[in-house]
């Protein structure tokens, strides 16, 4: 599907602790001798042998993953070694931590930011912190008017939880419940198609070689963020409007 | 995951809901979001002209019980204090009060940039008189 550009972390080599031969840093296996080898200090990417892009072949990550279920189950070591009996248990709870992360679309745009440097969970208070420092008002991550629109559409939606609450059976409730479901579903589904976009941005400027210092790979990086961020003020209008409509 | 009794009583009883006049010269309006949780916040205080004392506090978020507790202390705190002295409470303050767990720090910081973000628009209202008054506090 891409053409083969080689992902440096791999090519990245060590010795097998068995036969002291050479592998790659990120086998799982050695080539020669067959040993299992010590979990690699790599990111989920490098752990499948992908390069480090947004658009994944799901049915090959899936392949892989049952595959190398199989060959690091800890059953088939229960008569190895104190130490390989390890790896093979941290090997196999780091390749369900990668697998669970890659195959999530989400997951994987959120951990993969985070390898670009992004500290999604700490950015708000980053930003607070700055501020007081400077004695200055906090630049809000999100942009001032979609912060309106989405507290004006919360006020809507808990006037049409309160009618409903009251044992209002009303019609129109129950109407301005689904049009506002619709109308948030809308908005969540263009934010994916806007997602699947920049992935493809993204995937392109790794194409080029780009390094982490590029600033068209810094501003694809960013652009994420930003959609993430409204991203989650969309989930949970779509969230809390599901729930009233199901009360 | 386990709320702490002073979360439960703040979400169970929240103080100072409501809206104050967004118009008035004398309110300030503070609308924040924490993009972690996809939490919102409005903060509302009204200040004495005269004392520059917040005698009034209203709030109104839409999040999880430790985002409610956060806002419905805030608002609790600010009152009877000078914009200045408001100015000073800091997040840390709200999650020691509060027993907040780690992974919900992010409410308490939500609800120190919605008074901050309040005191700004206040500040902001009162117009050319606001900067230098900061000015004398800084000399």
């Amino acid at each position: 599907m891409h053409p083969v550009v080689p992902n440096p972390e791999t090519l990245a080599s060590q010795a097998c602790w068995s036969c002291l031969r050479e592998i790659e840093k990120a086998a799982h296996f050695c080539p020669h001798c067959s040993k299992l080898q010590p979990p690699a200090d790599s990111d989920y990417f490098t752990f499948f042998g992908l390069q480090r892009r947004l658009n994944i072949n799901l049915d090959a990550l899936e392949k892989e993953f049952y595959s190398l279920s199989r060959k690091v189950h800890p059953d088939l070591y229960a008569r190895a070694s104190a130490e390989e009996q390890r790896w093979s248990t941290d090997q196999s709870s780091l390749l369900n931590d990668a697998y669970r992360t890659l195959r999530d679309p989400i997951a994987r745009t959120e951990y993969l930011l985070e390898l670009e440097g992004v500290k999604l969970e700490e950015q708000s208070r980053a930003a607070t912190d700055a501020a007081r420092a400077q004695g200055k008002e906090k630049q809000q991550v999100v942009p001032a008017d979609l912060l309106e629109e989405v507290f004006e559409l919360n006020m809507q939606l808990e006037e049409a939880r309160m009618g409903k609450k009251m044992g209002e059976r009303d019609e129109q409730v129950e109407k301005d419940l689904s049009t506002a479901k619709d109308r948030f579903e809308a908005m969540l589904a263009s934010s994916t198609s806007d997602l699947h976009q920049l992935w493809k941005e993204w995937d392109q400027v790794i194409a080029t070689g780009a390094d982490a210092e590029d600033p068209l790979r810094i501003a694809v990086r960013d652009k994420m963020v930003a959609l993430l961020n409204r991203r989650s003020y969309v989930r949970n209008l779509v969230r809390d409007v599901n729930e009233a409509l199901a009360a | 995951m386990a709320y702490s009794d002073k979360v439960i009583d703040h979400y169970n009883n929240p103080r100072n809901v409501g809206t104050l006049d967004k118009s008035s010269g004398q309110v300030g309006t503070g609308l924040v979001g924490a993009p972690e949780c996809g939490d919102v916040m409005r903060l509302q205080i009204k200040v004495n002209p005269e004392t520059q004392v917040i005698e009034d506090a209203k709030f109104k978020t839409f999040g999880c019980g430790s985002a409610i507790a956060s806002s419905s202390l805030a608002t609790e705190w600010v009152k009877g204090r000078t914009v200045d002295d408001a100015l000073t409470i800091k997040n840390t303050d709200i999650v020691k009060e509060l027993a907040l767990p780690p992974v919900k720090i992010h409410c308490s910081v939500l609800a120190e940039d919605a008074i901050r973000a309040a005191i700004g628009d206040w500040k902001k209202k009162q117009g050319v008189t606001a900067p230098a008054a900061v000015e004398a506090v800084k000399g």
